[in-house]
Parts: structure tokens; C-alpha cells; sequence
């Protein structure tokens, strides 16, 4: 049996007064891709950014253990220091600052609470070069702003950049597959198989079977109504391609 | 890039500037945190395709006070003026501005554009910012904009959820506020700019 990385029990919590999660349990062990599924408004996004410290987002219940402290009790930037890492649904444009800049300040913020030195300029570079390489990305992105006038695909893809440059132990992909043609979803895929290993762990939030196709689960949950009302192996994702999420208590 | 750059306070700042027919002014007025700073420049246009492309960047910390005053006169038609001020305020500091842009009666053909918007760090920290019109002339396109506001949230949960603090977060946030102008200064006034963020 594989060490528990993530447990969440009896998990409720709140959004501008409405409860939105209603008692979710969930264990996630090392190595291991779990894919939470569910209609609209079930609270899949919800668990993605309550498990990320969300401003406004606010847990009335229940607790959640990550690799044995109370994840709830830390910040956002100490949780991704843990090694938890969201990859956005909609990422965030911030003009001025650089790729390069804005990954610098993560990659050594990150070295400094793990009690590392800061790395040199040629370091970085190439640790930044050797990541962009992984996800097809050519040398002009680097300079560019962040997010700003990047393409949906690009943004994804931006994404999985910054996962693979930050190793987390523990990666939330929150609907990455919305918005993305089959290429791009190829290469966010294979980014994201590339990196599975049998320390780090993945929670794949989706609508849909398209991404699960690429990313093969190893449990499958279904989030209704706040609660996770099945889980199963692959085949769960079959049975709602057939049945639709209303054919699922 | 901007041909001139005052640091208001330190260098010496023209009070009237009067351009005739065909002269540009470019310049970027700058207030770093710290001091009290104020400036007042009446541009007078007199003459026609005159062009008149201002900027500024106000960062104002603790007690301190900052006011821009600008007045652009468009005596003359078919000239074009561009501003646009930029304000960050922290603390109890306050900011002001006011501008004013006057078309004069027959200066048709008159482009101008004002902008200010402010940014707010502090729940005590003020801006005040009062843009106007006065437009006796048919045949214009003038226009301006104003806002104030707080760091976005999200936009700082996203920076912080790579594991940057939320200060140096906040920093990014501010660079990212005062980048339409910052990206028009050279690199070393960028960095005694990024020094000087609250």
C-alpha cells in the first residue's frame, strides 16, 4: 500500500454564503491520478481552489491532511511550497511581468523555504530552457508577459510549463481540457503523462471523457450536489459516457 | 520611449511649456515614494500637428502627499495631445490630480485623450482625481477615462498559488498596474521605479 498523500473528510464549505461542498471524502495516495467528475455546479472547481487557499472560499467543516499537516491551516504560497500545485481554468493575465521574471521569483521562493540557496542566473536559464523544451515552447516565450494575448491553448499549456518547472508533489488540473483543440490537448496530455511518477499525484477535474482518454485515471469519482456519490476504477468514466451524470446515485 | 523623464521634487520641472506648428513634447513625470511632490505644467498648443504625449507614474507611501496639475490648451486646430497618470497609494498617503483639457473655439480637428487611473493599497490610503473637458470646438475627438480601485484579488491568489509571497506578489501586481508607462522608461529609471514600490 502506497503512503496516503491527501485526506479529506467530511469536507463543507461555503462560497459568498452557499454551501457548495457538502461532506466530501477523499483519499489520494502517492503516484496515483484520481479524476473527479461531475456536471455543472457540483462543486468540482470549488474542491480545486478550496484545496489552494482560495480567498472567498470558506471551509465550515471537516478537515484536510496533506502528507500529515493541516493543509487548511497554511497559506497559498506555503501550500504550493508543499507541493501542491493548481493549474488553472482560467489562468490569470499580469502585463510587465515577464515569464522569466515571474518564474524566478516562484523557482527561488520555493528553494528558500526548502532552506536551498537561490539559483545563479545561468542555472535558472537553464533550467528554464530544458522546461520549455518539454512543452514545445520556443525561445521568444520566455520574454513574454504573462498570459497576456497568449491563445487558450497556450495558456494550458502555460500551465503544465509552470507545473513542470515547480515539480509538485500534488497537481490539481481544474478542467484543462476546457477550451483546447485536440492538438493542443495532445500536448497538454503528454506533458502531463510525462511527468507521472510514483511520488506525485494528480486530482483531473473535467466534464468530460475526451481528456480521460489521454490521461488515463487510476480512480474515477463522481461529485454531485456537493458530495462524492461513486467512485470506481476507469470503467466509471464509460458508464457516464452512457448513462450521463443523471444515471449516477 | 520618452524623450524627457522628470523625477518631480528632484529635477526642475517646466511651469509653461507653448508649442507651435509641428512641435512635439514627450516627457514622463515621476513622483518615488517618500517626499511630498507636487507639480503644475501648463501646456499651451499654438500652433497646428503638434503632438503632446505625457505620462506619469505618482507611488506614494505613509504620510505622504503628491499632487499633478495639468492643464493642456488646444488653441490651435489639428493637434493631438495624449496623457495618461498613473497612481499608487498606500498607507494614509494621498494622491491627486486634476486635469484639464480646453479646446479652444476653432481648434476643430483636436484629438486628445486623458487618462489617470489610481491604485489603492490601503483601506486609509486616498486618491483624488478630478479629469475635465472644456470643448468649444466642433469636429474633435476628445476622451477621458478615470479610475480607482483595489489589487485584484485573483489576479494575487494565482501569483501566490506558485508559491510567491504575497508581498513580493503584490510588487508584481503593481508593475503589472503601472505598465503601460513603465514600458515606455529605460531600464535603469524602471529599476529606481520598482525600488521605490510601496
Amino acid at each position: 500500500m502506497n503512503d496516503i498523500l491527501l485526506e479529506i473528510k467530511d469536507l463543507h464549505a461555503r462560497v459568498e454564503g452557499k454551501e457548495i461542498l457538502k461532506g466530501v471524502n477523499l483519499t489520494v495516495r502517492r503516484g496515483e491520478v484520481h479524476s473527479i467528475m461531475g456536471p455543472n455546479g457540483a462543486g468540482k472547481s470549488t474542491l480545486g481552489a478550496v484545496l489552494t487557499g482560495r480567498p472567498g472560499y470558506e471551509v465550515t467543516e471537516g478537515s484536510v491532511t496533506y502528507q500529515g499537516q493541516d493543509l487548511l491551516a497554511l497559506k497559498p504560497e506555503e501550500r504550493s511550497w508543499a507541493g501542491l500545485f493548481l493549474s488553472f481554468q482560467y489562468p490569470v493575465e499580469v502585463p510587465g511581468v515577464s515569464i522569466t521574471n515571474f518564474m524566478k521569483a516562484a523557482v527561488n521562493a520555493h528553494r528558500k523555504a526548502a532552506g536551498k540557496s537561490e539559483l545563479s542566473a545561468a542555472e535558472f536559464l537553464k533550467l528554464l530552457k530544458e522546461k520549455m523544451a518539454f512543452v514545445g515552447m520556443k525561445g521568444e516565450f520566455a520574454k513574454r508577459e504573462l498570459n497576456v494575448g497568449f491563445s487558450g491553448g497556450e495558456k494550458k499549456r502555460n500551465e503544465i510549463f509552470q507545473m513542470a518547472m515547480l515539480e509538485p508533489t500534488l497537481s490539481i488540473l481544474d478542467e484543462t481540457d476546457s477550451g483546447l483543440d485536440v492538438d493542443a490537448l495532445k500536448i497538454v496530455a503528454q506533458g502531463v503523462n510525462s511527468l507521472r511518477n510514483e511520488d506525485n499525484s494528480y486530482l483531473v477535474i473535467t466534464h468530460y471523457k475526451r481528456l480521460l482518454d489521454y490521461i488515463v485515471p487510476d480512480v474515477v469519482h463522481v461529485l454531485k450536489d456537493g458530495r462524492i456519490v461513486r467512485t470506481g476504477g476507469r470503467e466509471l468514466v464509460d458508464i457516464i459516457e452512457e448513462k450521463g451524470y443523471a444515471g449516477i446515485e | 520611449m520618452m524623450d524627457k523623464v522628470y523625477i518631480i521634487g528632484k529635477d526642475s520641472i517646466p511651469e509653461r511649456i507653448s508649442l507651435s506648428d509641428s512641435q512635439e513634447f514627450r516627457a514622463c513625470f515621476v513622483a518615488l515614494a517618500g517626499a511630498d511632490a507636487g507639480m503644475s505644467l501648463e501646456i499651451d498648443i499654438d500652433g497646428r500637428d503638434c503632438l503632446v504625449d505625457i505620462a506619469g507614474v505618482c507611488l506614494c507611501t505613509g504620510e505622504q502627499k503628491a499632487s499633478v496639475n495639468v492643464t493642456v490648451r488646444h488653441n490651435c486646430p489639428g493637434s493631438r495631445s495624449y496623457q495618461q497618470f498613473l497612481s499608487i497609494a498606500s498607507g494614509e498617503s494621498r494622491a491627486y490630480f486634476d486635469g484639464l483639457v480646453y479646446v479652444a473655439p476653432g481648434a476643430g480637428g483636436t484629438k486628445a485623450e486623458q487618462q489617470s487611473r489610481s491604485l489603492l493599497l490601503d483601506s486609509r490610503a486616498f486618491v483624488e482625481a478630478r479629469p475635465q473637458l472644456e470643448i468649444y470646438a466642433d469636429d474633435v475627438e476628445c476622451s477621458h477615462g478615470c479610475t480607482s480601485g483595489y489589487l485584484d484579488e485573483d489576479e494575487l491568489f494565482y501569483l501566490r498559488s506558485r508559491g510567491i509571497p504575497e508581498q513580493q506578489a503584490k510588487k508584481f501586481q503593481m508593475i503589472a498596474f503601472l505598465s503601460p508607462v513603465l514600458g515606455r522608461l529605460d531600464e535603469e529609471l524602471k529599476q529606481t521605479i520598482y525600488d521605490s514600490l510601496p
